[in-house]
This record gives C-alpha cells, structure tokens and sequence, in this order.
C-alpha cells in the first residue's frame, strides 16, 4: 500500500507532460495594448511653437517646448507626466502621439481650445513692472521695452502708464504665467480657461 | 474612548489584511471586542488644499487621485458639479457613455472589495477567481478611456473620447464572459459552507445603529436602508435601475449586496450599450463662477463635492465628503462590538470596505 501510493506519486511527478511543461513553459510576453495611453511620442510633424501643450499640461514640468537641432520641438519627461493625454489632443499640429488619440480624435473631431485672461489685483500691484518686462510677448514686440516697464509701443500685452499696472492686448496673452512667477506680490494671476469642443463649431 | 481594560489591542497600521494603513484599538476581554476606536490620519495628503486655485483640467486630475479604485466617480462628481454650477448642457451620448465607464469602475470596485474580505477570511482561491474578473473588467477601461486607474474620461461638456465599433462589439462580448463567472463566483460565496461561518451573524449592524452612524453605500443597503443615489441621477432614471437592498445586516449580507450590484451593473451597462443615442460627445461650455454642493453615488456610498469657483472656472473652495469615513465609524463602534474573536474584526472591518486614502484624502 505504501509503497504503491509512493510509485503513484513519483510517476505523476514525473510524467512528460509535466516535466516538460515545468523546464520550458512560456508565458505570453506581457505587451501594451494599442489603445493605452502611454507618455506621448512625437510624430514627423513640425512643431510651430505654439505652447499649447505647455499651457494646458496638468502635471507641473512634465512637457516644455525646446529648441533644439535647428528646430522647436516638445520634450516630455516621463517621471512629471502623469500620462493624462491632453498635450496631444490639443495640440494644433499633431505633433505629439500616444495610444490612439490621434486617429480617434480625428474620427470625433474634437479640439480644445484655451484662452487666457490677466487679472491684476490693483490693491497689492506695486507697479515695480516686473510682469511687463519678464513677459516673453512683450519682449518679442518691444525689446526696447524699459526696465520699469514703460513702453511707447501700443502692441504689447500690459505696460506701466502713469504709475498704473495697464493690460492692452490680453489676447495676445500665451498663458506661460511668467509674470505670475515674478511677481512679488502675487497681484497678476493669469487664467488658463480651457473648453472642449467637437465639430467645426470652434 | 474610556478604558476598561489596561491594554487595548492594536491592529495595525500595517497589517496583512489592511490594504491602506489605519490603526484600529480593540479594548478585548479575552477574545471578545468590549470597545474599539480608530486612529486615522497616516496617509494625509491635504489634496484639497492643493485643488485650490486651479482651473478644471488640473482640479479633474487630481480629484481622481483622491482614490485610486474608485477614480471614474471622483472625476464625475467634480465634473458634473462644475457643469451644473455653470449651467453647460451634456449631450445624451455623453451622459451614457458617463454611465458605462462609471459602472465599470463600480464592477472592478466591488470585486476588488469582495477579494479583500475572502483574502481576509482566508479564502484566498476566490479571492483570486475575483481579480481575474476583476481584470477583464479593467481591460474594458482601458479599451474605452485608454488608462486603467486614472481615467481622464469626463470633461465639462462631454467625455474625451467616443466609443469606437469595434469596442462595442467587444464591451458586450466580455460582459457576456463574465456574467456566469461571477454568478458561479456568487454562488460559490453564498454556498460555502465554511464561508457561511465565517460571515453570516457576524458583525451585524442593524438598521437603527446603521442610521445612527450614518452608513452610507453597500453596508447600509446591506442593514436594510433602501439609500442609492444613482436612483436621483436623471441618466439612471432614463435607463431604469432599482438598489440591491438585503436585511441581515452581516458580512455575509454586505459581501453579497456588492455581489449583486456587479450583476446588477453588468445590466446597467448592457441597456446603456443597447441605447446608446447617436449623436456628439462633447456641447462646448465654459466654466463660471458658482458655488454648489454635488453628490453622486460612489462604489462605497454617497460622495459629496463642495464647489466654489471664480469667474474663470478656477477653484476657489473645495471640500469634499467621502463615503468610507461612515462606514468607518459604524465598523469600529457598532459591527465590531461583541465579536468573539479577533480574526472576525479584521474580516468585519473589511466587509464594510474601508478605503483610508478616500477618507483621509
């Protein structure tokens, strides 16, 4: 009895099935399915430097648009993204790509669209013009621009006037929020106001 | 909490059959729990207070990592709350789209939370069948909004991304699958008998103590208290559902209600997939300024946004009410008392599925 149930059990231990299955099993290799959302890659596309991706990232640092090789290009880093998606969908020029967002948003015809908006805070602005002067528009219009933040140019985005904080084009705001970093009264805000839209409506 | 005995015993922070840690301090005569408190706040994350002061596509992203198993809920209060401060009109697509990603995540929610209470009866095989379920149904998730834990899916005005034929055809295909293995995983639970001893008439929590606690969700559905909010919610009302309500008021009762709500949403998502309204995704809109109080049914119970935006969609205010936070106290001061061993605090505690990282956020 013993010994029968012992002979039982080194020759099911033993059988081939087993024995080959144990030293040369393969499991299917693990593959990221098309459709995942993975931290976006670019495309051949050019990149016209719009900072679409830029503005409405979520994640603080994850996206930042580089010059590099002649060319603009975005660059993302992979441990600050946070692999949400909207870079890629709203950017203008397909530039970016992951999972299948491209061709699906191509067949829905969705967008977003952002506008940007200068709110100064009259009471705590000291009129030292840091924002005027630190912003990157108004460096592009008026590089004459003083460091107080007088300017005689009548395209910039905000000035110094007569001793008050002046914002004359809003629309031409990036949204990039460097007046807000070099603030030092935290008195402009800038605010990003994103809208989803589908169809030719936008 | 007044001592009556000398040494309270503690179970946790870290504990095998603690998901998220929390600390919870029987005072025990012998075996038996006379008293028992919990000690929260090792996982804080002051979320809130990081939401204030961002525009909606920064405040959505965080208001998913609130909790990580039941993110689709969180990201629809928030967004639905936004749309309803600002008046933004959803299109019927979208509203049925928002309903077949939320009833998933309500499907991988629940199963989570069935295989945490077998794991912790000791019942590991189940608990294992659970999560193969478990993952077929987060496949379906990635397949519909691209990611499987934080979704992203549900913007003001619409959802992200529409859902493609093929994905149709394979939604319904996959729930035809796991249909009759969660039955047959239903019926295993019920049937079991060395299951059945370790969870009926243990941890019961009648519906009196359940209303003087304030349970929320499956455990208060499971003493009896016929609460669901999705009965409130006008695309669930289109598509008709009624709440699973049971009276035993055990472990056993509220293992099985969310057994019932995973049938009970497979159905949910099959009448959605069958009346699915063609038309756009997404209405346009732009967020305002408001301030609202928002609820929506989470897998665990009623979850509570308190919104208060400037006129440039940005959160000025925010607080938000969790479910779990209930369910905990009517664990510890009402299910547990009188349990007659400790192995059945641990296994009480998880039936009424404590998520911490919700309640401590």
């Amino acid at each position: 009895m013993g010994f029968a149930s012992f002979a039982w059990y080194l020759k099911e231990f033993f059988r081939r099935e087993w024995v080959a299955k144990f030293l040369f099993v393969k499991t299917a290799p693990l593959v990221t399915p098309p459709f995942f959302r993975d931290v976006p890659t670019l495309t051949e596309k050019e990149c016209s430097h719009c900072r679409a991706c830029m503005m409405i990232c979520p994640a603080p640092g994850a996206i930042e648009v580089v010059h590099g090789g002649g060319v603009w290009h975005p660059e993302i880093y992979r441990g600050h993204c946070i692999r949400c998606g909207l870079c890629v969908e709203t950017c203008p020029e397909t530039v970016l790509a992951s999972g299948r967002i491209l061709s699906v948003q191509e067949a829905d015809g969705t967008s977003f669209d952002a506008t940007y908006y200068i709110q100064v805070d009259q009471t705590k602005c000291m009129r030292c013009g840091n924002c005027c002067v630190s912003c990157p528009v108004n460096k592009e219009v008026d590089p004459q621009m003083g460091s107080g933040g007088y300017s005689s140019n009548d395209e910039v985005i905000m000035r110094i006037e007569a001793g008050k904080h002046h914002v004359i084009h809003e629309d031409r705001c990036v949204g990039c929020k460097t007046c807000e970093n070099t603030c030092p009264n935290t008195a402009i805000r800038v605010a990003r106001v994103v809208t989803a839209h589908q169809g030719e409506a936008t | 909490m007044k001592k009556v005995v000398d040494v309270s015993f503690p179970i946790g922070p870290v504990h095998p059959c603690w998901k998220e840690p929390v600390r919870l301090k029987c005072e025990t005569k012998g075996e038996k729990v006379l008293q028992a408190e919990v000690e929260l706040g090792y996982m804080k994350k002051g979320i809130e207070r990081i939401m204030r002061g961002r525009p909606w596509q920064e405040v959505m992203f965080l208001a998913e990592r609130v909790c990580g198993i039941c993110s689709v809920i969180h990201n629809m209060v928030f967004i639905e709350g936004m749309e309803a401060m600002s008046g933004i009109p959803v299109p019927p697509r979208a509203a049925y789209l928002r309903v077949i990603a939320n009833e998933l995540d309500r499907i991988q929610s629940h199963l989570l939370a069935n295989f945490s209470y077998c794991y912790t009866i000791e019942h590991e095989t189940l608990g294992m069948y659970l999560l193969n379920v478990r993952e077929k149904a987060m496949d379906l998730l990635e397949r519909l909004t691209g990611a499987r834990v934080n979704k992203a899916y549900m913007i003001p005005g619409g959802v992200r991304f529409d859902l493609q034929a093929e994905d149709h055809v394979i939604i319904s295909s996959t729930l035809d699958q796991i249909e009759p293995d969660i039955m047959r995983y239903t019926r295993m639970f019920s049937e079991g008998p060395l299951i059945g001893l370790r969870s009926r008439g243990i941890g019961i929590l009648s519906e009196v103590h359940a209303r003087e606690a304030h349970a929320v969700g499956p455990t208060a559905r499971a003493s009896g208290i016929r609460t669901d909010l999705r009965t409130q919610h006008p695309t669930y009302q289109k598509i008709g559902f009624s709440p699973v309500v049971r009276t035993e008021g055990d472990n056993f009762a509220r293992v099985m209600v969310r057994f019932q709500e995973v049938a009970e949403s497979i159905g949910i998502i099959r009448r959605c997939l069958d009346g699915l309204p063609e038309g756009l995704i997404r209405s346009g809109g732009v967020c305002g300024a408001g301030t609202i109080t928002h609820r929506g049914e989470a897998p665990r119970g009623e979850l509570t946004y308190y919104l208060k935006a400037d006129e440039y969609g940005r959160i000025v205010d925010i607080s938000i009410q969790t479910p779990s936070i209930m369910n905990i106290e009517a664990s510890a001061h009402y299910m547990i008392i009188g349990a007659t061993s400790l192995a059945d605090v641990t296994s009480t505690f998880i039936s009424a599925d404590p998520c911490i990282a919700c309640t401590e956020r």
